[in-house]
């Protein structure tokens, strides 16, 4: 799951891979174009519904939080 | 009551001594007062607006939460998975329409209030009877600020991604906060919350920090935003044909930089008072002149602002029933543009509404169209732009980066001559003056010091712009330039802080009785 959620953030973004920081949407890094474009990849790779309540700063201040925000929606 | 006046000053000093002194438990109560005191007294606010979208934002807070308390216990003693979903969807549909009229309200009294004023003297002619007294209660001072901020909270409860608040006087001192009320920036509530009940104690450094930003907001506001006021109203308010290409070029220049110190300024000096009072304001701006692109403009322009309509707007309206629907019936379309197609919707209704935010004129929607369009051609030919800088041999160098900021101000100029006008007519004879006659020779002939600055003005301007550009190009390269200071030698740390002292009082554009000109943004 992993490797695949990196694939689609490689291809629209290539610098959230090597982003360390801890705010990835206040600094600049993804823009909610491409927050919006990951968010349908990540729809339809993993067959989940990522609902407006979980598209906030903190669920993608780095890809490690996209990361677990795919895991939770996957055991809920 | 302007923040630089010394009953704003004085009811400060108050708040800030009263707040230090009471027990910690009830400094919040002291701000409440002091912004009670603020609006009522100090800006002659009509509560009413006020008052009722707090006891709206209150009511259905608490609706939420007693929804989503009953949804948990009700949804937890479902037999099997299917049966829990369907509960849990009843509850949040039954939680939507609640949130959806709670929307409505408020955004008609802002909508009333907007469009009242236009209506009021078409309203005067038709009773022929005089309703101007009307004007406060439907002209609540700050709605458009705080009629968002509150949305803002409903919104986040609903998604809980943020604690419901049971005490209606902290509800309204969150919309009411005294330095944010007027102008923003717009606050989210879980983060003043914390604020708001953390226990404050004194310290001089961040007094000293305060009152320093405060300063420093005071001198865009006085020095800079004041002093290009009187040229750019001049030139804006003289006959148009009497006025070159060049000088109204030079004025629309200035108007960006007047907008900008003017906005900023007040917001340095709100985020100045409330940090002495240790509560943070989220940050308004990042240096929007340094952007490479419109859409860097705007996330360092009212950052605040973008936010909400990034968070409450364009993600809610993607991530809808209707914009899925439209995603996946656009998917694959159009050579893979068709996944655009949401965004694209997304951001034109963002700016439409940014547009009628802004102002009521049909100018304003003009000019978030214009921003509307510019950000979805962007969008589209985003990965174009890639394949022709290859083509051309286009580096990422300084020449490269120097094109990209100033065709960022092009738009931003462009767009300003739009909402700087008195009229779209004067607009349209304005962007003819500058291909008809722009006339350049009258930049440094005596033409330019005929509306309202003197040649010294101008080389006075000269100065601080320079300085006020040597502080963001710091502030640029991360350094925070208020501790750059600190740790220089002491005579030169005073000799700056009292040049921008002295600077504020001997140079500064004051009124009548040191009034000052109202804030540009306290009228949107």
């Amino acid at each position: 799951m992993e490797e695949k959620i990196l694939e689609i953030l490689e291809e629209h973004c290539e610098e959230a891979l090597d982003y360390d920081g801890d705010s990835m949407m206040e600094d600049g890094v993804i823009d909610s174009f491409t927050v919006i474009n990951v968010i349908s990849d990540l729809e339809d790779e993993f067959d989940i519904e990522i609902d407006a309540k979980y598209v906030v700063a903190e669920n993608f201040k780095n890809k490690e939080a996209i990361i677990a925000l795919v895991q939770k929606l996957l055991e809920e | 009551m302007q923040l630089i006046s010394y009953s704003f000053v004085a009811l400060w000093m108050l708040t800030f001594a009263l707040y230090y002194l009471v027990p910690k438990k009830f400094q919040w109560y002291i701000l409440l007062a002091a912004s009670l005191v603020f609006y009522v007294i100090g800006l002659r606010g009509f509560p009413l607006g006020l008052l009722l979208t707090a006891v709206t934002t209150y009511g259905c807070g608490i609706y939420l939460k007693n929804s989503l308390e009953r949804e948990k216990t009700e949804s937890s003693q479902c037999a099997d998975k299917e049966s829990k979903k369907a509960c849990k969807a009843a509850f949040s549909k039954k939680r939507k329409r609640v949130q959806i009229l709670y929307i409505v309200f408020n955004l008609g009294l802002l909508l009333l209030y907007k469009y009242a004023v236009v209506l009021m003297p078409f309203a005067e002619t038709l009773t022929g009877s005089h309703i101007g007294f009307l004007e406060k209660v439907i002209m609540p001072l700050g709605i458009s600020f705080y009629t968002l901020t509150a949305i803002s909270y409903v919104v986040d409860a609903g998604r809980e991604n943020c604690k419901i608040e049971t005490d209606f006087l902290k509800v309204l001192l969150f919309l009411a906060y005294f330095p944010a009320v007027t102008q923003g920036p717009f606050n989210r509530f879980d983060k003043m919350k914390e604020q708001f009940e953390r226990e404050h104690v004194f310290q001089y450094d961040r007094m000293l920090r305060a009152v320093q930003r405060f300063v420093w907001g005071a001198f865009k506001k006085l020095v800079i935003a004041d002093r290009i006021g009187i040229f750019v109203d001049r030139v804006y308010g003289v006959e148009t044909s009497s006025v070159t290409g060049s000088i109204y070029a030079c004025a629309t220049v200035l108007y960006m930089l007047q907008l900008y110190a003017d906005f900023s300024g007040y917001i340095d000096m709100a985020a100045g008072v409330s940090e002495s009072l240790d509560i943070m304001l989220p940050e308004n701006f990042k240096r929007p002149y340094f952007a490479k692109s419109v859409a860097e403009f705007w996330r360092r322009w009212h950052i605040t602002l973008g936010t909400w309509f990034k968070d409450y707007v364009m993600f809610s309206f993607v991530m809808s029933g209707t914009g899925r629907r439209i995603s996946k019936a656009c998917k694959n379309k159009a050579s893979g543009m068709g996944r655009q197609v949401v965004p694209i919707i997304g951001t034109m209704l963002v700016w439409f509404f940014t547009g009628i935010w802004h102002g009521r004129t049909l100018a304003y929607m003009l000019w978030g169209v214009y921003y509307g369009i510019i950000m979805s051609v962007s969008l589209l030919l985003e990965q174009k732009y890639v394949g022709w800088k290859a083509k051309f041999h286009i580096k990422n160098g300084k020449a490269w980066s120097f094109f990209c900021k100033a065709r960022t101000w092009v738009i931003v100029f462009i767009a300003d001559v739009l909402i700087r006008s008195e009229s779209l007519a004067q607009a349209g004879a304005i962007y003819s003056a500058f291909v008809t006659r722009l006339n350049l020779r009258t930049l440094l002939s005596r033409e330019i010091t005929s509306y309202g600055l003197s040649k010294y003005d101008f080389m006075l301007l000269a100065v601080v712009l320079l300085i006020w550009l040597a502080v963001s190009v710091l502030e640029e390269r991360g350094e925070d330039v208020r501790t750059y200071f600190a740790y220089r030698p002491i005579v030169i740390r005073w000799a700056f802080y009292y040049g921008i002292v002295l600077l504020v009082l001997i140079t500064g554009i004051y009124g009548g009785g040191y009034d000052t000109a109202a804030f540009m943004y306290q009228s949107f």
